[in-house]
């Protein structure tokens, strides 16, 4: 039939695709995986070391800053939706005016300063960058029992603060209902080039590059042994922390884990998944939320993913105007809220944003980007890992053994089943499908996802499964 | 081949009157197919309201052509000025180039440039300088210029000819080619026997027509207002040229009304049905170009083709992805800083017209365009604030599956004539636009320029047009 005829076309374009996508012709030469101490500062590398200092760090803003702010507020210029329309042109501007409206004139930046400077933050030159973190050590410890370092890594286009929340569920689970069994000390670093951290002024850098920095913030904060927690682009760190230093890593916590190499299996089972699902590994609930596979899976990457190409392909033209217009940088950060924390805010006429987080968090957010001006060089974080293409580099076809637990969230933007993620994380402890909660976990489900960690982290302990590594 | 399967088919269940219902519908069947071989298929005209709200029920649409000009003000160009000044960069990488899209040093040149010596009142009298129109269509007003011939020699006939933009261009691109084909002998060029008079208006959403408030505003609507257009304005027959967006448009033009259009010039082909047999054209095309119905010239722009092609386009074709899903979030930052709605369209001016520019400091943009000319084009959208609605032009074209779009599947029967440059985003061999052009009188291979053309090479465009023109004239 026309339709059967149409349908395999589809598909063998798509096959098609992906076969470019994964033998693309590599443009640079072959990356090697173990990581040289790189420079990523200014100009030449100088021919003395790293200084191991670290300084204490606060957020400040500036009466100038504000007024700044303001007067580009003030200057907005907005163009009205096509009727009807609500999210599914991008973020709706009616909606938008209401927030401008907010930030001028209830949002108070100078308060949010205060709660951003509430947990202890420092900067460190590593590799020629001043990397910035937060370090929160637990407020009181019962006997006998030591904190346990936690490091996690946030996303695009999120921040430290995302973590804000969920902090006090780590460091002082007692005093939130939770079981104190383990006790954290977080750090939660800002990636090269987002927020405070210096942005790297060499090209390349990428995951690979960050985890390697990360390793050793690690190492000078005194850690031998730490866990990581990620999701977003700081899956994909924490996932090559993992491959870099397994022996420093005593298990990885994911919220997200995309699938980068797709093979003949995949296609497979995406083909047979919804019929013979225990052929391929796949639980009722992966079925549930995977098929039918055109829709949830195909359609919903291309009409999501066109940030994610453009920021790959040409970052510094689409970053440009964003940094001169606070009102664009939170139109396209917001859209990223609303979109990925569920699917259905699109058919909403405020994207649903206020239903799960409150504007002052996410102005915040929006504010460490404007603030700091690095939308940017968030943006060739996408470029410098995604320019060969996906499943091309060594990392992502090597496979990683540290106990990893994974969070599976029902509104993440790609659902990736236990069958194919254990074929990347061999030592999967524990895989759970979270009951709510979408692309930014930790800000919006942080009891579930500290539960979760918690879970995960007894279950290593227990074992003490990082010995057998 | 199943589209074709004959619909005339008469079939009776009774065996009494079968013989003559056989012979009914053998007849029937003769006649069906003696008809399709006359008429050609064509896609509906329809009808749309693109005004905000209902369309009044009453009432005929006012129909009268209003001449405009364009206009600006102290306090337009001071607020341009205000947001320059206050303009925030971020420096490149080193040794970046163009790679990672625009470079803001090189960008901060134009910005100074921008502030302190482009001239935007003289620029709107240049603007002004060729008679600018409105009318009302749809329930938008849709902006033109029209321009004819000062001088027509004895005898000549004056064709009509329609030229449509694409994106980010605007009806400015055409400023430098319109003087060629309304007066070639005043110019060098001596196509002689064929004198045109122009018409160039600017797609619904962008420049200085409406943009539509309803949803679905595809090529197809506007290939219908423009036909009323030139319905509007007195035409029965007239030619087409168009490049980028415009080559859709009046693609759909002539599916839409054959009879009305004489002929169709193309500098772009969207190259529409991927597909098997394409598939198997490209693997072969490679060893045995000539048996797939490839030339040397093609090999050459074509292959190697994932390199050109595939690799090619996936790192140019960002924009297109985000712009055909997430128009308003996309321009929302542009429509509020003039400085990166510049970054934004300036880098399509430099990548699409030479792609070694890429590994140029300053995008070699001044090697083939002068700034004023260039801030211009991104001037018209800035005072228009039209960079959203230009935008959404590609979601409501671009559908989930493009191959199943009602276009692709009809052909185009008119004169068509194609100029192919070199620097084009994609080459379209001639082989490959005979699946949509099913009659196409001239294939030319440029020497020399990309995706604006009119922009870029005038003449050599200007050229090619008048020698497509004359042979169909001769038909």
């Amino acid at each position: 039939s026309l339709a059967g005829i149409m349908l395999l076309e589809v598909f063998l374009v798509f096959f098609f695709f992906f076969f470019i996508i994964i033998f693309f012709p590599s443009k640079k030469k072959e990356e090697t995986f173990f990581f040289f101490f790189l420079w990523w500062g200014k100009g030449r590398k100088p021919d003395t070391e790293d200084d191991f200092f670290f300084f204490f760090f606060k957020v400040e803003t500036t009466e100038e800053e504000l007024s700044d702010l303001f007067r580009r507020l003030d200057q907005a210029r907005f163009t009205e939706p096509l009727e009807n329309s609500c999210f599914h042109y991008g973020t709706n501007s009616v909606y938008l005016r209401k927030v401008v409206s907010y930030w001028k004139n209830q949002f108070n930046w100078k308060k949010q300063v205060e709660v951003l400077n509430k947990y202890p933050q420092f900067k460190t030159k590593i590799q020629g960058i001043d990397i910035h973190f937060v370090h929160v050590k637990p407020p009181r410890l019962p006997e006998g029992q030591s904190a346990k370092p936690l490091l996690m890594v946030h996303g695009w286009p999120g921040s430290f603060y995302e973590f804000y929340k969920i902090i006090p569920l780590l460091t002082d689970p007692a005093s939130h209902g939770l079981s104190d069994e383990h006790i954290f000390e977080v750090i939660c670093p800002s990636i090269p080039g987002y927020g405070f951290s210096e942005a790297p002024h060499k090209k390349d850098f990428n995951s690979v590059s960050a985890a390697s920095i990360f390793y050793e913030l690690m190492l000078r904060l005194g850690f031998n042994e730490f866990y990581a927690q990620g999701g977003d682009c700081g899956w994909l760190i924490c996932t090559n922390l993992a491959q870099i230093a397994p022996n420093h890593v005593k298990g990885l916590h994911l919220n997200l884990a995309l699938v980068m190499n797709m093979g003949f299996t995949h296609l497979l089972s995406i083909l047979l998944g919804r019929y013979l699902p225990g052929l391929f590994g796949f639980q009722d609930e992966d079925v549930k939320r995977m098929f039918p596979f055109l829709e949830k899976g195909l359609y919903k990457i291309l009409l999501e993913s066109g940030y994610a190409h453009i920021q790959a392909t040409k970052p510094d033209t689409v970053g440009c105007g964003l940094n001169d217009s606070p009102v664009g940088l939170a139109a396209y950060i917001l859209e990223k809220f609303s979109t990925w924390t569920d699917l259905e805010f699109r058919n909403l006429e405020d994207g649903g944003l206020e239903r799960k987080f409150n504007l002052d968090d996410l102005l915040t957010n929006i504010m460490i980007y404007w603030v700091s001006g690095c939308m940017v060089s968030s943006m060739r974080f996408y470029k410098e890992n995604l320019q060969n293409g996906i499943g091309t580099q060594k990392h992502e076809k090597l496979t990683v053994q540290v106990p990893t637990g994974i969070a599976s969230f029902p509104n993440e933007i790609m659902h990736t089943p236990q069958a194919w993620a254990q074929k990347k994380y061999t030592n999967i402890v524990s895989f759970h499908f979270m009951p709510r909660g979408g692309h930014f976990a930790a800000l919006e489900e942080p009891e579930l996802l500290a539960e979760d960690i918690l879970q995960f982290v007894g279950k290593v302990e227990k074992e003490q499964l990082w010995r057998k590594k | 081949t199943i589209l074709c399967l004959p619909r005339s088919l008469e079939y009776s269940q009774k065996n009494a009157i079968l013989i003559p219902a056989a012979t009914l519908g053998v007849g029937g069947m003769l006649v069906y197919w003696l008809r399709s071989r006359h008429t050609v298929k064509t896609i509906e005209m329809g009808d749309g309201w693109w005004g905000s709200g209902e369309r009044p029920l009453k009432g005929k649409e006012d129909e009268s052509i209003r001449p405009f000009k364009i206009e600006t003000s102290d306090k337009e160009i001071e607020d341009l000025h205000r947001r320059l000044d206050q303009a925030r960069f971020a420096p490149p990488l080193e040794g970046a180039a163009f790679h990672y899209g625009f470079n803001s040093i090189y960008l901060q040149k134009v910005v100074a440039y921008w502030r302190n010596q482009f001239d935007w009142r003289k620029q709107v009298e240049v603007l002004n300088k060729y008679p600018h129109f409105k009318t009302t269509i749809e329930g938008i007003d849709i902006h033109f210029i029209h321009v004819k011939p000062s001088y027509v020699p004895h005898g000549r006939a004056v064709q009509p000819l329609l030229m449509v933009h694409g994106w980010p261009g605007s009806f400015y691109e055409f400023y430098k080619i319109i003087p060629l084909l309304t007066e070639p002998a005043g110019h060098g060029l001596n196509e002689g026997d064929v004198v045109f008079e122009v018409i160039c208006p600017s797609i619904p959403g962008y420049g200085f027509s409406e943009a539509p408030c309803q949803k679905g505003f595809d090529s197809i609507a506007t290939a219908r207002i423009f036909h009323k257009l030139m319905n509007r304005l007195g035409f029965k027959e007239y030619y087409l040229q168009g490049g980028d967006w415009g080559s859709r448009i009046i693609t759909n033009m002539a599916q839409m009304l054959p009879q009305s259009v004489k002929g169709l010039h193309l500098n772009l082909v969207f190259v529409t049905t991927q597909g098997l047999r394409r598939m198997i054209s490209v693997m072969l095309g490679a060893y045995v170009p000539w048996l797939v119905g490839l030339t040397k010239e093609d090999v050459k722009r074509t292959y190697p083709f994932i390199q050109k092609n595939i690799y090619t386009l996936l790192q140019e074709s960002g924009y297109l992805h985000i712009q055909a899903t997430k128009p308003d979030t996309a321009g929302c930052g542009l429509n509020d800083s003039p400085v990166g709605l510049a970054a934004y369209i300036l880098e399509k001016f430099s990548t699409w017209t030479d792609k070694s520019f890429r590994h140029r400091d300053d995008g070699g943009l001044e090697s083939k365009y002068s700034l004023e000319e260039l801030l211009t084009n991104v001037m018209i959208y800035w005072v228009t604030s039209s960079i959203v609605s230009s935008m959404r032009y590609y979601k409501e074209n671009i559908s989930k599956d493009p191959t199943l779009s009602l276009d692709a599947r009809v052909g185009v029967h008119v004169p068509t004539g194609i100029a192919a440059f070199p620097q084009e985003i994609a080459h379209a061999p001639r082989v490959w636009a005979k699946n949509i052009y099913k009659n196409i009188i001239t294939y030319s291979y440029m020497p020399s320029g990309g995706h604006f053309a009119a922009f870029e090479e005038p003449k050599l465009l200007a050229k090619d047009i008048m020698h497509f023109v004359r042979k169909v004239e001769q038909l």
